[in-house]
């Protein structure tokens, strides 16, 4: 178990050499959004983002539905293409996906015909690491023992329970050992106690792997719970409205956060400044 | 760690977890109940339909016994036409005719239809311009079209297939193009992350999740196709069951034709069931939504 943090340490996918404090990703007034060819209009979705994220840090992007949270993660992953400014990733411009960045998503995405084991094997299979059979079946297994389904490697996704079904996602991403784990508001569809399992879960993997991550989430909560920096993004379109730095002790679940007087006060600052914001999400103002 | 979750007291099996149990009554006709009732349903139909028909009420010319039509339906199916006969009275020669006229044309439908459809819903071009043909076609009755095949290829095997194969063709065509265009974005997304490049995209995620789409466009393709069978044997052919039923009809023998009609009913069911299966077979995941 305690092999999975010291070896993804090491790996270094194709990232030049910097100095460990450098950042990873280093977004410079990233401008982006999507056309709506049927209006003949186009969405800016989020607009003059910069933002740095250090090594193994925990940043959860936090703000009302529709603010471009999903755009910015999708940006970083390469899938979506900045209109302006640049994404640096190890301090190279994005070019489409690539094996040092991997997702958690909303809705699983896993393949309904794949079973756990093939699902998480997926990402040697469209991408070459360099790594022989036996070292890949071997991560294989001690990805999927992991997240806890040593057992299930034989069954298929709609034979599990949401919060199985994510952690074969997460296992996924994490199978390829990325330098950045990339999450869009993973546990969203989880029911409210498997979904508290999962965050404690999540600290846990990411404290072994040492991966840095980006979260996005609309659940204040959530991002008190997980993240070192929270950025609070605005409505339509979104700009960084502020980053709050969240010094809490770790493992939060095991220190029971919540009930301490600092992690009730983050949340109502954070409130305060999503408040707005979701009310008028919430109104569907433009 | 003290967190737990469903799956983690799963793992954990405790040994007296799972425990026999005896069936109620209740249990047992929840399970077996309903092919109690059909068994009885069906039976009651043929009981009365004897009935009824013995009783008189209606001509036996237009109406057989359910034993006659049974009687007939053994008869011609044990029985096979002397060699060198012109025309068989037997139901069993003219089946073989029909399916594999059928096998055939749905053969021919499914290696015209499935790369057709894949390639309209992978590509917009080939999409725009064989879409007004694909609905055209689709849309007209292809019953309208019998006369036609008939001038161009005269009472012959030649026409029949080629009814067979635009009836059935469509449903195919319709079903993989659909599977390709509502292939879910997040799985493309997923794959994208992950590494796939255009290739891999298609074989590795469109097309294992068209497949049951192109299965239940097979499973249509069979029924639209077994009517083209029907149709172009009525109309133009001197063999197979459509030929029986219509010769069954102009001689008066009411209990050959309601054969080969339960026949036809038989094999329609007996070949959709099968596509059921390979669907639930090759998706399990979709069978959840299935009736």
């Amino acid at each position: 178990m305690a092999g999975v943090g010291t070896e993804s340490r090491s790996r270094t996918a194709r990232g030049p050499a910097h100095a460990p404090d450098a950042a990873v990703i280093s977004a410079r007034n990233v401008t982006v959004g999507y056309k709506l060819h049927r209006e003949r209009k186009q969405l800016t979705a989020l607009r003059d983002i910069s933002l740095d994220v250090r090594k193994g840090e925990f940043v959860v992007l936090v703000g009302p539905s529709g603010c471009g949270k999903t755009t910015f993660i999708n940006s970083v992953a390469g899938l979506v293409e900045p209109w302006e400014g640049t994404i640096l990733v190890n301090g190279r411009p994005i070019d489409g996906p690539g094996p040092d960045r991997a997702m958690v998503f909303q809705d699983y995405a896993l393949m309904p015909w794949r079973t756990v084991e093939s699902n998480v094997r997926m990402p040697f299979e469209f991408q070459n690491l360099g790594l022989s059979r036996e070292e890949m079946d071997e991560r294989v297994r001690r990805y999927i023992d992991l997240v806890d389904l040593t057992g299930f490697e034989k069954s298929y996704p709609y034979e599990l329970s949401g919060g199985m079904k994510q952690r074969v996602g997460i296992a996924r991403a994490l199978v390829s050992e990325p330098d950045i784990l990339l999450a869009d508001e993973p546990f969203a569809a989880i029911d409210a106690m498997t979904r508290e399992a999962m965050q404690s879960e999540l600290e846990r993997f990411v404290a072994k792997t040492g991966q840095t991550v980006v979260f996005i989430t609309h659940s204040i909560d959530e991002a008190v719970i997980l993240g070192d920096r929270i950025v609070v993004i605005s409505y339509r379109p979104g700009q960084i409205k502020e980053v709050v730095d969240v010094n809490l002790p770790r493992p939060r679940f095991d220190y029971d956060v919540k009930t301490l007087p600092e992690y009730v006060e983050l949340r109502d600052h954070i409130w305060r400044l999503v408040k707005d914001e979701a009310l008028q999400s919430a109104r569907g103002a433009d | 760690m003290t967190t737990l979750d469903e799956s983690e007291s799963a793992t954990t099996t405790d040994p007296g977890r799972i425990q026999d149990t005896e069936w109620t009554t209740g249990e047992w006709w929840g399970r077996w109940g309903s092919w109690v009732v059909t068994l009885v349903n069906l039976s009651m139909f043929f009981a009365i339909w004897e009935v009824f028909a013995r009783s008189g009420a209606i001509n036996q010319l237009f109406l057989p016994t359910a034993s006659g039509m049974f009687e007939a339906l053994y008869h011609g199916l044990t029985t096979s036409a002397p060699p060198g006969a012109v025309i068989s009275g037997s139901i069993r020669d003219h089946l073989f005719y029909s399916l594999s006229n059928l096998s055939v044309g749905l053969i021919i439908a499914c290696v015209i239809g499935i790369p057709a459809g894949l390639l309209m819903g992978g590509n917009r071009y080939v999409e725009t311009v064989l879409s007004p043909y694909v609905w055209a076609l689709a849309s007209l009755p292809r019953i309208a079209l019998v006369p036609l095949f008939i001038l161009f290829l005269g009472f012959t095997v030649k026409m029949q297939i080629t009814i067979i194969v635009l009836s059935a063709v469509f449903p195919i065509v319709i079903n993989s193009w659909a599977g390709v265009k509502t292939t879910e974005k997040s799985l493309l997304a997923a794959a994208k992350v992950f590494g796939a490049n255009r290739r891999q995209l298609y074989m590795r995620v469109v097309l294992p999740y068209t497949l049951p789409f192109i299965i239940s466009g097979i499973q249509q393709g069979i029924g639209r196709g077994l009517i083209g069978v029907i149709i172009a044997e009525i109309f133009g052919g001197s063999y197979g069951l459509g030929y029986l039923v219509q010769r069954s009809a102009d001689t008066f023998n009411s209990s050959l034709m309601y054969a080969v009609l339960f026949l036809l009913v038989v094999v329609s069911l007996t070949l959709i069931q099968f596509t059921r299966w390979l669907e639930a077979y090759v998706a399990p995941w979709r069978r959840i939504d299935r009736l």
